[in-house]
């Protein structure tokens, strides 16, 4: 017993302690999504009844077109994702597998850009959208299909740099053999490649939708109308300002959109924190 | 046989998908050119040459795999960059957006003033001769016209039919606008010039007044000057993006335009104490609130890691409960810590038993930014030492404790120098991305508070990067030209703190 205290109970303080710290913000939220009054004013820590009521009026007040913004982040985070790893997988091959002038310093020049961040030149972005806008009206500013072109090219960089780094892993014996059998390099891609890399494919597409899913300010700019609008700027739009008001619904609608990233996010960590010490991905 | 259909099937998929891609580059090209946008034009037409030759070709086989990465990264973060570089050279900012062309039109457009007496009529709007034109009723000398861009058709007084008050509601040849129109046509009519007499004019005001005013200011186009046809004024191009009369450089005519004033974005930041100042003291913010960050978050995850770094009941509980800030989406976080630091009903002041305006507040403010942060950050540091606590092998600790050392210093002399040593890449990562945490400031205490009754920016709690979103789209005079520089600067700070980061972790020559 004595050794116990000695050795462990520091140990449990500390992690229960973090572990309140933790938990404190989420239990508040869920508990004041079944409050029914949806005040912000907390009466009781102690949750004292479970109401529906805000979740109700998620799906039906006209003031939250609640299923169209989440329709709108899956549409937008899922083609984001998907366009940007078939294309990135494509560009990675070709960097770690095929040989060509001017390959090192392409790599090198990569990676200088993929550190721009993006929200550096946003107001370039808008002047430059704001202009596709006047001849292109379906995918310049205001627009969906905008907005996922310009995040479509700031996910290339780090997506090629991701992707690079394990189709290295893979030995390179697998499609020399294929090359003697006589493929070329697009049916070495194709056949060899991409079953092999199904798995991290996949990985790196949940990542991909992760980061766009949460995208905020890029979003907020080219998303002007209430219907086109992400949930992450249809939610940060209903609550800005209006705290008090709207926290009820705005908590049902956060617990319901954080739970998919969630459940995805716990399921994937193994490859995010591997991601993470190799420098790149959320963080 | 099987293989020979399919590779004509592929083929001629291939051929099919190249021209739909042709054709819808080439249709918005032409569209890009036809709204004078020639620098997008042209590059529209380099993509379909380049898919063209890269596709039908066997040149290149690398360049298959590269185009439409590449083509993405030069369309969306390749040309902002360099815009921003551009950019940074103009004096673009509110008053001075458009072209000089355009400013010169709107100018013109704008510069009228009404005649001395502020004559105004009743009119109806319509079309004559199936053109824009205004039916008018000058109700005290009891005459009626029509009046369209190029001319004046007087009426008879017979011809017209009036209402009660006397304004011609009908004439021959005049076909009023139905209500419904109204709206639409607009601006059709508002701001035109209809032809009254000699040098005077009617421009509408709303849709049943106009007024007769006459130019002021005319474009003299050789000296590239305006001139005030009244007091004979000139206007000079001042060099900045507008005319100006004499030394006054208040005395200027809107709209201006984007002008190149090359490195004066740059050069009042260091020299303009109303720029300097305020960017002196973000920065200062910047450093510290990153440092903060990066120091609380580690201290914390790192304390965990220990904590949590050998077997112990409900080890695996405590884990996922820990990481769960991290699984959250982060917009989704800060908006419920910036409800729960709500001074009148937050949770916070609930808990605290405290009635602290934690947002209005400088130094709250900055308290509540830093503690959110923490919040959100310190399961990083907790993967990612566990992770290094795990790297680091055991007989190295077990030789340690032979020679007689006690667990501290085991953990001083030995564990943390390694551990600094395997993370020191991702504090650096860390701060570079801290450095730029725009979503954290902006959702939480959107830069605030700041005095903006006083005209002031940079709130106490704006990071560089806040900061320059404010000077872009926040505040009432959007100086793109000004943020722009500040961009670049901050990319220059950013870039060789992260470049210095990996080549501390050696990254770039393992992957190269």
């Amino acid at each position: 017993m004595n050794k116990w205290l000695k050795q462990d109970l520091w140990r449990h303080i500390v992690a229960l302690t973090t572990a309140i710290f933790a938990l404190f913000p989420l239990y508040l939220v869920i508990i004041s999504s079944f409050n029914s009054t949806g005040s912000l004013q907390i009466t009781s820590f102690v949750p004292r009844e479970i109401s529906w009521n805000n979740y109700k009026l998620l799906f039906t007040s006209p003031a939250i077109p609640y299923l169209t913004w989440m329709k709108n982040s899956l549409l937008v985070a899922g083609s984001v994702a998907l366009i940007s790893v078939v294309i990135g997988s494509a560009s990675a091959f070709a960097f770690s597998r095929l040989s060509f002038k001017g390959r090192k310093p392409g790599i090198q020049l990569l990676l200088l850009v993929q550190m721009f961040p993006a929200i550096l030149a946003i107001s370039a972005v808008y002047v430059i959208m704001e202009r596709v806008q006047t001849f292109a009206p379906g995918i310049g500013l205001g627009t969906q299909g905008g907005l996922v072109l310009v995040y479509l090219g700031g996910a290339m960089g780090v997506n090629i740099w991701l992707l690079k780094g394990f189709v290295d892993s893979i030995p390179k014996e697998l499609d020399e053999a294929a090359k003697i059998d006589g493929a070329s390099e697009v049916q070495t891609f194709w056949l060899i490649f991409i079953p092999l890399a199904t798995p991290v494919l996949a990985v790196v597409t949940l990542l991909s939708f992760i980061g766009t899913f949460n995208e905020f300010i890029l979003a907020r700019l080219f998303l002007v109308d209430m219907e086109s609008r992400t949930i992450a700027v249809g939610l940060q739009q209903f609550i800005g300002g209006q705290y008090s008001q709207n926290w009820g619904p705005f908590a049902a609608g956060s617990i319901i959109a954080s739970i998919p990233i969630v459940i995805i996010f716990l399921s994937l960590q193994k490859y995010i924190v591997n991601g993470l010490t190799a420098g790149s991905v959320k963080g | 046989m099987i293989s020979v259909s399919r590779g004509k099937l592929a083929l001629t998929a291939k051929i099919v998908l190249l021209a739909l891609i042709s054709a819808i580059f080439l249709m918005l090209a032409q569209s890009a050119f036809a709204q004078k946008e020639y620098v997008i034009g042209v590059f529209l037409f380099a993509v379909i040459l380049l898919t063209l030759f890269t596709y039908l070709t066997k040149k290149s086989i690398p360049l298959k795999f590269f185009l439409p990465g590449i083509l993405l990264l030069l369309a969306f973060v390749v040309s902002p960059i360099l815009y921003t570089v551009t950019m940074s050279g103009f004096n673009y900012k509110t008053g001075n957006i458009v072209s000089k062309d355009e400013a010169v039109l709107q100018i013109q457009n704008r510069a009228f003033e009404p005649d001395s007496a502020g004559t105004s009529f009743d009119i109806k709007i319509g079309t004559f001769e199936s053109k824009p034109a205004i039916l008018v009723s000058d109700i005290e000398n009891k005459r009626y016209f029509l009046s369209t861009f190029e001319k004046r058709v007087p009426l008879s007084n017979g011809a017209v039919t009036l209402n009660e008050y006397l304004v011609a509601q009908s004439a021959p040849g005049f076909s009023p606008l139905p209500t419904d129109q109204l709206a639409a046509a607009d601006s059709t009519y508002s701001g035109k010039r209809f032809i009254f007499k000699d040098e005077y004019f009617l421009s509408l005001e709303g849709l049943d007044v106009a007024i007769v005013a006459r130019q002021t200011l005319t474009y003299l186009e050789q000296q590239d000057v305006f001139k005030n046809i009244i007091d004979g004024t000139i206007y000079k191009d001042n060099g900045r993006g507008n005319y100006q009369a004499g030394l006054d450089s208040a005395a200027i005519l809107e709209p201006g335009w984007r002008a190149p004033i090359w490195f004066e974005n740059y050069s009042k930041l260091v020299t303009d104490a109303r720029f300097r100042d305020p960017l002196i003291r973000v920065f200062i913010w910047t450093v510290v609130f990153a440092s903060a960050t990066v120091l609380t978050t580690f201290a914390l995850g790192l304390l965990l890691a220990l904590a949590l770094n050998k077997p112990l009941h409900g080890r695996r509980i405590y884990r996922s409960i820990l990481v769960l800030p991290y699984a959250m989406p982060s917009v989704m976080s800060i908006l419920i810590w910036g409800g729960m630091f709500n001074s009148e009903f937050g949770a916070i002041n609930a808990l605290l038993g405290t009635d602290i305006a934690w947002f209005q507040n400088p130094n709250f403010a900055r308290t509540a930014v830093i503690v959110v942060n923490l919040w959100l950050g310190f399961p990083y540091f907790y993967l990612v030492s566990s992770g290094a606590l795990q790297a680091i092998p055991n007989e190295l600790l077990e030789a340690a404790a032979i020679d007689g050392a006690n667990p501290r210093q085991i953990f001083r002399k030995i564990t943390m120098p390694l551990l600094l040593q395997i993370l020191s890449p991702l504090l650096i990562a860390s701060f570079a991305f801290n450095f730029n945490n725009f979503n954290l400031i902006y959702l939480l205490t959107g830069g605030g508070p700041r005095n903006s009754l006083d005209g002031e920016i940079a709130g106490a709690t704006d990071i560089l990067i806040s900061y320059t979103y404010q000077i872009a789209f926040g505040s009432s005079t959007q100086d793109l030209g000004l943020a722009s520089a500040i961009s670049l600067i901050i990319f220059i700070l950013v870039a060789s703190i992260s470049l210095y980061g990996i080549r501390k972790s050696k990254v770039l020559e393992s992957f190269v």
